[in-house]
């Protein structure tokens, strides 16, 4: 079974009469347990392809498969559900609630479905990412790289299929992007997950099974990998 | 609600801001609707207390009390279950010995007879008799008049003794003093003998009918029967005041809703990056709307609750010469409204929580 599957993806936009190829026709899977990294220049089209895995928008051809689903052909609701449930999203710029407490980050997973809230889980998470010490503080009161732990473990609470990170390491020194991106590698290892990060620093691909280099909307696997 | 209550708890100045205004509308609104109210009441408690379904008076008088009259014998006309004679008469009386103006009051005199239901509860001392009154409790309360004070009637040369309170006995916003017929014709024309042969109208014929004035018959051309609530929309002023208040109370509701509505209106456009975020982990526009408009209906209750209570509380603290009152189902009331109408305020903000796309978060 594929995690991820895009199946002749492309995504082009209209600019006044010019039509601006942002995704040419792409092929590309995920296997449950595999960490792929996306490098590529700014403006390269990286963004653009996560958004579209993640169903943030529709791509123009093609289709994208999300655990044997195919996720682009539903509606748009209908996919805010699935993607609640089977993406774990982090973004650069943490993407915590600033009014709730590590561990009530978490709960609010439970408090949107309406299911009730799995105390051992948080705790063993929280465990397992070193932040259980934070758990009663805010994300004002963490620092970038705990943020970022606390943004892996909302990630992998409601156990997705599919991580996406986009540029999870943009706001951290080196030493603590390297811990950050070991966490996540060491995460989609143990829970097979299929994480596909996107990043602009290649020194953080060691911790990757596949690279990818993205640039000018085409999608290029790096063979020494 | 989570997400509301959470957010509460921890920009706590910021909401406490938001509720500081709700509360001092909402005191206002409150405050208001109890003045409003025991204006209302100073006008109407008398009526309220005779308990009857219409008034005959002459078809000429337009509803006014003072200009209807007619005479005495006239109610053998009427057919009803329970009737009863009133005479009007609107006064100035002071404390007998006094000469000091500043010790004038304003009384309206009512002529009944005391075998009649227009005859009041006595809450204190004895019933009228000749020559004497049973006044309203507020004589006591503000004035400090006493059982067996004599009240000196201004312009005439002419008292009379106080027998007795009765409560809620306000007319017009003047306390009512309860005679006799006889010394209420001797006040209003000025005779010391009310001969037999003479004509001393009276202005009204209060009726109990079982509720329905509709079967109340009257054999004369110039008498009709009006209801008691059309007769207290006609209360001189009466009308004009309650809609007064009731403008401004109305206005106050929106000018509040408004505030509500733009506060969280900024709120939601502040974290509308947050919330895109939010909407790209994939929940709902709908639970983050159900949650702006908790949070709505948390400030507003929480501000009106307060609100609520300084009014009650302020309502003991209040001379008794203001006219307020509580009543609890206004109160009840405009607090639901001002709630309600907040919560509308807030749609303007769920509007955005819809429109927010979660693309421009992430990118």
């Amino acid at each position: 079974m594929k995690a991820i599957e895009l199946n002749q993806v492309s995504k082009s936009f209209r600019d006044g009469s010019k039509t601006i190829e942002a995704l040419k026709e792409t092929n590309f899977s995920v296997e449950p347990g595999e960490f792929v990294a996306i490098i590529g220049p700014s403006g390269s089209g990286k963004s653009t392809f996560l958004t579209i895995i993640g169903g943030l928008q529709q791509p123009s051809e093609g289709k994208v498969m999300i655990a044997n689903e195919k996720f682009s052909e539903l509606k748009e609701k209908e996919r805010a559900k699935r993607r609640f449930k089977e993406i774990g999203f982090i973004l650069q710029a943490s993407n915590l609630v600033p009014f709730l407490t590590v561990k009530e980050q978490l709960m609010l997973v439970n408090k949107v479905e309406k299911s009730t809230i799995n105390s051992d889980r948080i705790h063993t998470l929280l465990e397992e990412l070193d932040i259980i010490d934070l758990a009663d503080k805010y994300p004002g009161d963490l620092s970038g790289g705990e943020r970022q732990r606390a943004a892996i473990a909302r990630a992998l609470y409601h156990d997705p299929t599919v991580i996406l990170a986009d540029e999870p390491t943009a706001s951290l020194d080196t030493s603590r992007a390297f811990e950050v991106v070991e966490i996540l590698a060491r995460e989609t290892k143990n829970k097979k997950k299929a994480t596909i990060m996107v990043t602009h620093d290649e020194r953080l691909t060691e911790y990757c099974d596949s690279v990818y280099v993205m640039k000018d909307g085409v999608l290029e696997r790096q063979t020494d990998k | 609600m989570f997400l509301a209550w959470k957010e509460i708890k921890h920009s706590k100045t910021r909401f406490a801001l938001i509720i500081g205004i709700v509360v001092l509308v909402s005191y206002l609104v409150s405050f208001l609707t109890g003045l409003a109210y025991g204006l209302a009441q100073e006008n109407r408690t008398a009526v309220d207390k005779w308990d009857a379904d219409g008034i005959v008076l002459t078809n000429e008088s337009n509803l006014n009390l003072n200009s209807s009259m007619f005479e005495a014998e006239e109610q053998d006309y009427v057919t009803s279950d329970e009737k009863a004679v009133l005479g009007v008469s609107s006064n100035i009386v002071r404390i007998d010995g006094s000469e000091d103006t500043e010790d004038n009051i304003n009384v309206t005199i009512f002529g009944v007879e005391s075998n009649e239901f227009l005859n009041p509860e006595i809450v204190e001392g004895d019933t009228f008799e000749e020559d004497t009154v049973v006044a309203d409790i507020s004589l006591s309360e503000e004035e400090g008049l006493q059982v067996g004070d004599m009240l000196k009637l201004s312009g005439q040369n002419r008292e009379v003794k106080i027998a007795g309170f009765t409560d809620g006995a306000k007319f017009s916003v003047t306390p009512v003093l309860y005679t006799t017929v006889e010394t209420f014709q001797k006040i209003k024309y000025d005779v010391d003998i009310i001969e037999e042969n003479q004509e001393y109208p009276i202005n009204g014929i209060v009726v109990r009918n079982d509720g329905d004035i509709d079967t109340v018959s009257i054999d004369s051309d110039d008498l009709e029967v009006y209801s008691t609530s059309e007769f207290i929309n006609k209360l001189p002023g009466y009308n004009a005041q309650v809609l007064t208040f009731g403008l401004m109370i109305g206005f106050l509701v929106l000018i509040a809703a408004l505030v509500i509505g733009i506060f969280i209106y900024v709120l939601t456009l502040q974290k509308a990056s947050m919330l895109g975020v939010m909407k790209a982990q994939g929940i709902s526009s709908g639970y983050i709307a159900k949650s702006v408009i908790a949070q709505t209906f948390l400030l507003a209750l929480i501000g009106v609750l307060i609100g609520f209570g300084l009014t009650i509380l302020t309502g003991f603290f209040l001379p008794s010469a203001v006219p307020y009152q509580n009543n609890y189902l206004f109160l009840v009331a405009t607090m639901a409204s001002l709630i309600v109408f907040a919560l509308m305020g807030a749609v303007f903000s769920v509007r955005t929580v819809v429109k927010i796309d979660p693309l421009e978060a992430i990118e």
